[in-house]
Parts: structure tokens; C-alpha cells; sequence
């Protein structure tokens, strides 16, 4: 059940990810590259397998011998979120720049200037 | 065994990085250091070159990280073919740097420009040396950072914005690298590249997982790197932010970064995926050959379309444009096509023979087109920095009032138009050699890469001659018989023109190292063995 309702979110979160790309507002389109990455990580925890018991945790506790879930995929994630924040980071403040430079934040209106 | 010489180039580039950042508030201690690290990562990348290929053997070597064993921990790999790139990213690296150490304004320089230059070489050297799939995406991640702060680097209205398009095509770009490695791993179980290499040829030994998964997931990743080689339809960003960066970064984008995508290509789909076979699938115009070799077969045609329309959108874009940064942005997305042309023939071609011939084709081209671009860019910018003007129309006559300069870009497009005895002569007739004899063994459609290749070597011809009548010749207007090149600048460009006549004077020694690099490159046995040990290698022990 789990993984169903999880594929649905994730395509609800890629689907709201490029709508908000396609916006003219470049802040929009920030926060849509920014969802789009994210979703990208909640998925990776998926493919990692969600039905096993907590990593280490379940080794120890009653009835162990329990299938474990992938602790990989959640190290790779712990990776990709960190990059994730530097990237998301520099581009507000590019977004920032732009703005100071060329006074508006209006993609079309960026594009006529050029 | 002691083979932490595999590393070394990784490290020195990182120690620089992180020096020039902790001496940034004393300038000239900052740009001497900054230029001994250069130095040092050129002897270390010279180490490891002399133990990967020393004469007439070529050698790999892995390095676990922290004592972890592949396929547990992350592998760094050293083969011919990464011993070919980092070779020639290095020299052209050092000569980008010495160019910047008096092209870059001084407070440029100081602010942040050597620490980010030298963190952008340690996400080159990372990935052309990473043995594990995740880890390539997170070298890419570092270089990628770095070079989007040096595309904005100068941050006037028209580097914000060429810079925020670049930043988000490849934001977008490494979500779908990670979502094309996370499907890999829950396909195939695994990361590592030689582990992955030896499951995808052998579903059935390592728990029968369906193989058609593997060949979409392939061409979402193959989307990320031909959009980090900026081959079309993924080349939008390539001119405005060649056009945005500082020269001695243009070349370095256009002569080094873009190669890590062509690299990528190589390893991952001749390497990784070259032994994968899908019999259970058909796909219209896809013959399934008897080696098994069909997953790689799939993308002959992928990069033949891909390869050819960049040639012919980067030739036609470069023949009209109006400056020399952005005819030299769009003429290397032109060829670019050139680099992965041959690849497509590698990939579809009946015999091993072939198959080397075109790898090896496209690594000579890489070289030829990385020196030869290099130069060509920092031609560019001792042209704005003695004349402040790189448009055409405001150009004309610099044979006279800089000759050296103008000789060196002579030589820079008479390589990449392929005159001999330069090194780029060598380039194009291997890729006509590839063409040819795919076409003497039958391959459909090598006859259609001959045809394009022609093409693009006239187009080549037309924009070279086009910007030479028009910035070099003719009577010079009083901007440029005023002009002063620097003789610093100047003198790195003259270097480069001069390196490039030696590797076509020299070209047995390229034409070795090159087909070393090719034969690493399709090795994939050796290459598994290498990494996982050769006791393991060969049988299908099954790690879950």
C-alpha cells in the first residue's frame, strides 16, 4: 500500500516541480528546480525498499534477524540534501543578483531586455 | 599495495583549493601558491600517467577509499583512458591559470577566483577517476558549483542571467541523474561501475533482474551527459555562458568540463553497459547483434542523430555570429558533434577493430579540440584585454598591430579545420578513418556519418576563414592599431600554438596513449578485475 501511495506522491511532487519551472517568476522557478531535487530524493529512499526494520536498531532488538532496509539509499539522500542546500542557496542568490542588475525577476521581461 | 599515487592528483588540486582560500588577503602569496599547485597537480598527473602507462604496457590500478572493498566501498580507478584525459586537462589547465594570473583583475583574483579554479579541478579529476556511479554524480556536483560561480563571475546584467540559465538547466539536470542512479541501483543492486559492469552482462548470476529497465534508465543518464558535453538538443546554455565566463574559464569549460561529459559517455556506456544484451526487447531499427552487445548497439543511433545535428546546428550558429567568443562557443558545439560521431560508429561497429579505432578517434579529437579550443579562447581574451572589443564588426587588421597573438589563433583554427601537421589533421582523419571503414564492413548509416562529417569540415573551414578575414586582416580602425596585447598573455597562447604543433609532429606518442585509452575503455574484464579483485571477477559470487 505504501508504495502506491508513495509513486502517487512522487507524481504529484514532479508534476508540481516542472509546473512551477515553467512559471515566468525566476523565485518560482528556484523553488520548482528545488522540488523537483527534493522528489528526486524522496524517491531514492524508495528504491532503497521501505518494508525491512530501522538499520542497526533492529539488529538488537527483540527478534532480531529481521529483514533491514537498504541504509545506502539514505546515505546517498543525506549526500544529494546537502548538495541540494549549497545549490538552492546559490541560486536565490543569483536570483538576487539578477534582480539588482536588470530590476525585475520576470523571465520575459529579462528576455526582451536581451 | 601501495598505490595511494592514484589519489595524488585528487589531493594536490584539493590542498590548493583549500590554500589559495586561507591566503586570499595576501595577493601575491595567494597567486604563487596558486600556480606551484598547478605545477605540483601536473607532476602528479604525470606520476600516475607514467605508472598507468609506462612503455608498451598499460596498467590499472584502484585505490579502495579507507580500506573499504569495492564493491562495498568507493573505488577510485586509474586506467589509460582516465590517464589520457587528466593528461591533457592538466596541461591545458596550467595554461588557462597562467593566463589568468594576468588576465584577471586583481581584486577578481583575490575575492575568489584561484580557490574556485582549483575546486573545480579537483570535480574533473574526481570524475574522471571515480569507479563508482554515485560518486561521479557527486564530482559533478563539486565541478558543476564551482563553475557556475565562475560563470557569473564578473556579474553584469548579461553573466546573471546567461548564468542563471545555466544553473538551472544543470539543477535539472543532476535531479535526473539522481533519479537515473537510484532506478540503477534498485535495478541492479549496485554502484560500483565494475560491479555493475559484470551484473548487467550476467543478469541471471546476480538474482535475474530484468534487464529492459537498465536501457531506459541508461538514456536518462546518457540525457545528463550529453547535456554536460552540451551536444544538441541539450546545447542551449553553451554560447551565453561561454559568452558570460572570464577567457582563461571559457577555455577551460570548452576545453576541459565539457570532455568529463564526453568521458562519462565513454566509460559508462562502453565500459559499464557495453555487455549488457536485451533480447527480450525489440525496437524498431534496433537489429539485435550476435555478440549481445544490443544495448550499446541502441545508442549507436541515438548519437549519430545527436552527433550530427550539433555539427550542423554549431557550424550553421557559428558562421553568423557577430563576435569571436560566441563563433568559438557555437563552433564547439560543432565539435563536440565531431567527438561523439566516431563513438556512435564505435558503438554500432561489427568488430573490435573498428570499435577501438573509434573510440580512439573520438579521445584524439577530445585532445585536439580541448588544446586547440583552449587556445582559440584565450586568443579571444588577450584580443578584449589589448583591443576591449571582441565584436567583428569593431575588428580588423590584428596581424599587424599583434602578430604573435594572430599567428597563435591562426594555428589554433587551422588545427580544428584539421591542416597538417597539426594535431587536429590526425583528429579528422581518424574520424573519417572510423567512417570509412565502418562503411568498407557494411554498417548501416556509416555512409550518412561520412556525408555529415564532410559538412561540418566545411562549415569548420567557412567560419575559421570568416573570422580571420574579418578580425585579422584588412586595414586595422584606430582601436585596433592602438591595441597592446600583453606579452604574458600572449606568451601562453604562442605556448599553446606551439604544443599543438609538437603533439601533430609527435602524434605517435598520442596515437599510442589514445589507442591504450581506447582498449581501457572496452577492457571491461580487466577493468572488473582491477577493481574487485581478479579471483572474484571472473565468476558471479553473488553479493546481495
Amino acid at each position: 500500500m505504501t508504495q502506491f501511495v508513495l509513486a502517487g506522491v512522487l507524481g504529484v511532487l514532479f508534476a508540481l516541480g516542472t509546473f512551477l519551472v515553467l512559471r515566468r517568476d525566476i523565485v518560482r522557478v528556484v523553488w520548482g528546480v528545488t522540488i523537483i531535487s527534493q522528489s528526486a530524493n524522496v524517491y531514492l529512499v524508495t528504491m532503497g525498499g521501505l518494508s525491512g526494520g530501522v538499520p542497526i536498531l533492529s539488529h538488537g532488538g527483540h527478534g532480531g534477524g529481521h529483514a533491514v532496509s537498504d541504509p545506502l539509499v539514505q546515505a546517498l539522500v543525506l549526500t544529494a540534501i546537502v548538495i541540494g542546500f549549497g545549490t538552492t542557496a546559490f541560486a536565490l542568490v543569483l536570483t538576487y543578483r539578477v534582480y539588482q542588475e536588470h530590476g525585475t525577476i520576470d523571465l520575459l521581461e529579462l528576455g526582451e531586455k536581451a | 599495495m601501495s598505490q595511494q599515487f592514484v589519489v595524488a592528483p585528487l589531493l594536490v588540486a584539493l590542498v590548493t583549493a583549500i590554500a589559495t582560500l586561507l591566503t586570499r588577503r595576501f595577493g601575491r602569496a595567494q597567486v604563487t601558491l596558486s600556480l606551484l599547485g598547478s605545477l605540483g597537480y601536473l607532476g602528479a598527473v604525470a606520476l600516475l600517467v607514467s605508472k598507468v602507462d609506462p612503455l608498451g604496457a598499460s596498467n590499472v590500478f584502484s585505490y579502495q577509499l579507507s580500506g573499504w572493498q569495492a564493491p562495498f566501498g568507493i573505488t577510485i580507478v586509474a586506467d589509460s583512458l582516465s590517464a589520457f584525459m587528466l593528461a591533457f586537462s592538466a596541461v591545458i589547465a596550467t595554461a588557462a591559470l597562467v593566463f589568468s594570473a594576468s588576465y584577471v583583475d586583481s581584486f577578481g583574483q583575490r575575492v575568489s577566483y584561484h580557490p574556485l579554479f582549483h575546486f573545480m579541478m579537483v570535480g574533473v579529476t574526481g570524475s574522471f577517476l571515480t569507479g563508482d556511479i554515485f560518486n561521479l554524480f557527486v564530482w559533478f556536483e563539486v565541478m558543476l558549483m564551482s563553475s557556475y560561480v565562475l560563470v557569473v563571475f564578473y556579474s553584469g546584467p548579461e553573466h546573471t542571467q546567461a548564468a542563471l540559465q545555466y544553473v538551472v538547466l544543470n539543477l535539472v539536470g543532476s535531479a535526473v541523474m539522481l533519479l537515473a542512479i537510484g532506478g540503477l541501483y534498485s535495478t541492479t543492486g549496485t554502484l560500483n561501475m565494475a560491479d555493475l559492469a559484470r551484473r548487467v552482462a550476467d543478469p541471471a548470476a546476480f538474482g535475474d533482474f530484468a534487464i529492459a529497465p537498465v536501457l531506459g534508465l541508461s538514456a536518462l543518464l546518457f540525457a545528463v551527459f550529453a547535456l554536460k558535453a552540451g551536444l544538441a538538443p541539450f546545447q542551449f546554455w553553451v554560447p551565453s555562458a561561454y559568452r558570460a565566463a572570464p577567457a582563461p574559464v571559457s577555455a577551460m569549460l570548452a576545453g576541459v568540463v565539457k570532455k568529463v561529459g564526453i568521458y562519462a559517455i565513454v566509460r559508462v556506456y562502453f565500459t559499464v553497459f557495453g555487455a549488457a544484451a536485451i533480447s527480450e526487447l525489440s525496437l524498431p531499427g534496433l537489429s539485435v547483434p550476435d555478440d549481445g552487445s544490443a544495448l550499446l548497439a541502441f545508442y549507436g543511433p541515438v548519437m549519430f542523430v545527436m552527433a550530427a545535428a550539433s555539427i550542423v546546428v554549431g557550424g550553421l550558429g557559428a558562421v553568423s555570429r557577430d563576435d569571436i567568443d560566441g563563433l568559438l562557443a557555437y563552433s564547439s558545439i560543432g565539435q563536440v558533434g565531431f567527438i561523439v560521431l566516431p563513438l556512435a560508429i564505435a558503438a554500432t561497429a561489427p568488430t573490435e577493430e573498428i570499435r577501438v579505432l573509434g573510440v580512439a578517434a573520438a579521445l584524439v579529437y577530445a585532445l585536439n579540440h580541448g588544446f586547440a579550443k583552449g587556445l582559440l579562447f584565450l586568443a579571444s581574451g588577450a584580443v578584449y584585454d589589448a583591443v576591449g572589443t571582441e565584436r567583428f564588426p569593431d575588428l580588423g587588421g590584428l596581424t599587424e598591430s599583434a602578430p604573435w597573438l594572430s599567428a597563435g589563433f591562426f594555428v589554433g583554427a587551422l588545427a580544428l579545420i584539421g591542416i597538417p601537421p597539426l594535431s587536429g589533421f590526425f583528429g579528422k582523419m581518424l574520424v573519417f578513418d572510423a567512417a570509412g571503414s565502418a562503411s568498407a564492413a557494411g554498417v548501416a548509416g556509416s555512409n550518412a556519418a561520412l556525408g555529415i562529417a564532410l559538412v561540418g569540415a566545411i562549415l569548420t573551414i567557412a567560419y575559421f576563414s570568416r573570422a580571420w578575414n574579418r578580425g585579422f586582416w584588412g586595414e586595422p580602425p584606430l582601436l585596433v592599431r592602438n591595441a597592446d596585447a600583453k606579452v604574458s598573455l600572449v606568451a601562453v597562447v604562442v605556448a599553446l600554438a606551439l604544443a599543438i604543433a609538437l603533439l601533430g609532429v609527435g602524434f605517435d606518442v598520442v596515437m599510442q596513449a589514445a589507442n591504450a585509452g581506447a582498449e581501457a575503455a572496452l577492457d571491461r574484464q580487466g577493468y572488473i578485475d582491477a577493481v574487485l579483485g581478479a579471483a572474484e571477477g571472473g565468476s558471479g559470487g553473488g553479493h546481495a
